[in-house]
């Protein structure tokens, strides 16, 4: 009989061929559409009415949208995956490469940052920098019908499950009725011509952060804005045993 | 005028070969692409045997393999090519529909000289070809008559 750790693996290396073939077999067609109705647009658009053009563009546009969506998928399997790479993560530091990273979104736009005080915590830093890259991400989003957006950054330090990072923002928030569907692959609660994306960002926080041990949560209410929280275990000193953590 | 410049594409998919082809001839790159589709040929063409016995116009300037291809796949011409001292040093390009890690390794691995993902994006594509076109010498001044395969 096969141990738990041999099917474990044979489990693993499936998922991996899987997810091989679906990023190879279902680019190449998508690739053929995409390319294709482009070289339709470029030599024939004269050819075509109004509607026969912007017809060309709506598949264009699907054709793209569902490479996202392959692509998405690709890195929440991922981030099931992947053995994860702890170290110290310095909160403070990671918030600024994350502003810098969102320079393009938030260009133009009038947003007040409020950024406290953040721990240090142990974590994959890679990860953990998606993680918080998606949720000031969608702060950023969701504040975008805002004239002035406030988005605030912070930690509760002595919560009882570890330590808590927040980020809150004044922008459209959601019915709590739906929270628990934020989290979920590819669920959204606006739509596309709202705000953009594919409604993965949540699901990998949370994939992210269940794998560190820690929770995910959010409230809101409509129209008044949304709070994450994320939780991770509290690094424990006398369980000290990485020579790179001392 | 300038000699030919021949690019050898080797790729099993017609409708990859049809984009790749109107890519380069967006930008007058090379004068003639011959196209075989799959490994096997791609290593005959190379060699002047079976459906190319006889051809002596020589090597390609650059050769582009996709690593997705029945019978020989595009990293075992790779690794061909680099164990024979006459074909060594060829330029070669990979192409690949996604970005897999254990692919690019295995490419590298074998010296190959530029790793390359088929983009969704047409446009992007074209972007992606022009440059290996500059990198690898394979620009051709657009002569009258030059712009398709001859």
């Amino acid at each position: 009989m096969k141990s738990q750790a041999e099917l474990l693996e044979v489990a693993n290396h499936e998922l991996e061929a899987f997810s091989y073939s679906v990023s190879h077999d279902l680019r190449a067609p998508l690739r053929h559409i995409a390319g294709f109705v482009d070289l339709l647009l470029r030599h024939n658009e004269a050819q075509l009415d109004e509607t026969g053009q912007r017809r060309l563009k709506l598949i264009n546009e699907s054709a793209r949208r569902m490479a996202q969506l392959i692509d998405d998928l690709l890195v929440f399997s991922r981030m099931g995956r992947a053995e994860l790479q702890r170290s110290r993560v310095d909160l403070n530091a990671m918030v600024k490469t994350v502003l810098a990273d969102l320079e393009q979104e938030t260009r133009g736009r009038q947003i007040r940052w409020v950024i406290n005080r953040l721990p240090q915590v142990e974590g994959d830093p890679s990860m953990l920098r998606l993680a918080l890259t998606n949720l000031m991400g969608n702060a950023v989003k969701y504040t975008s019908t805002r004239e002035e957006a406030v988005i605030e950054i912070g930690a509760v330090e002595e919560a009882p499950d570890g330590i808590e990072v927040f980020v809150r923002d004044n922008g459209v928030g959601f019915d709590m009725t739906y929270v628990e569907k934020l989290f979920g692959v590819f669920q959204r609660l606006h739509r596309q011509e709202e705000f953009s994306g594919t409604g993965i960002g949540l699901a990998n926080v949370r994939r992210i952060i269940h794998r560190h041990g820690g929770r995910t949560w959010a409230e809101g209410a409509l129209d008044q804005g949304a709070t994450f929280h994320i939780s991770l275990p509290r690094h424990e000193e006398g369980k000290e045993d990485r020579p790179w953590a001392a | 005028m300038g000699g030919l410049t021949r690019i050898l594409l080797a790729d099993d998919s017609r409708s990859d070969v049809e984009l790749a082809i109107e890519a380069l001839t967006e930008h007058h790159l090379a004068n003639q692409v011959v196209t075989v589709s799959d490994g096997a040929e791609a290593l005959d063409y190379l060699y002047s045997r079976g459906r190319f016995e006889g051809r002596s116009d020589g090597l390609p300037a650059l050769v582009l393999l996709d690593i997705h291809m029945p019978k020989v796949d595009g990293l075992e011409v790779l690794r061909r090519i680099r164990a024979d001292a006459l074909l060594a040093t060829l330029p070669v390009v990979m192409l690949t529909s996604s970005r897999q890690e254990r692919d690019i390794v295995e490419s590298y691995r074998h010296r190959v000289n530029g790793f390359m993902v088929k983009p969704i994006d047409f446009p992007a594509f074209i972007e992606a070809v022009k440059a290996l076109g500059l990198s690898w010498g394979v620009v051709n001044e657009p002569t009258a008559g030059a712009k398709r395969a001859a």
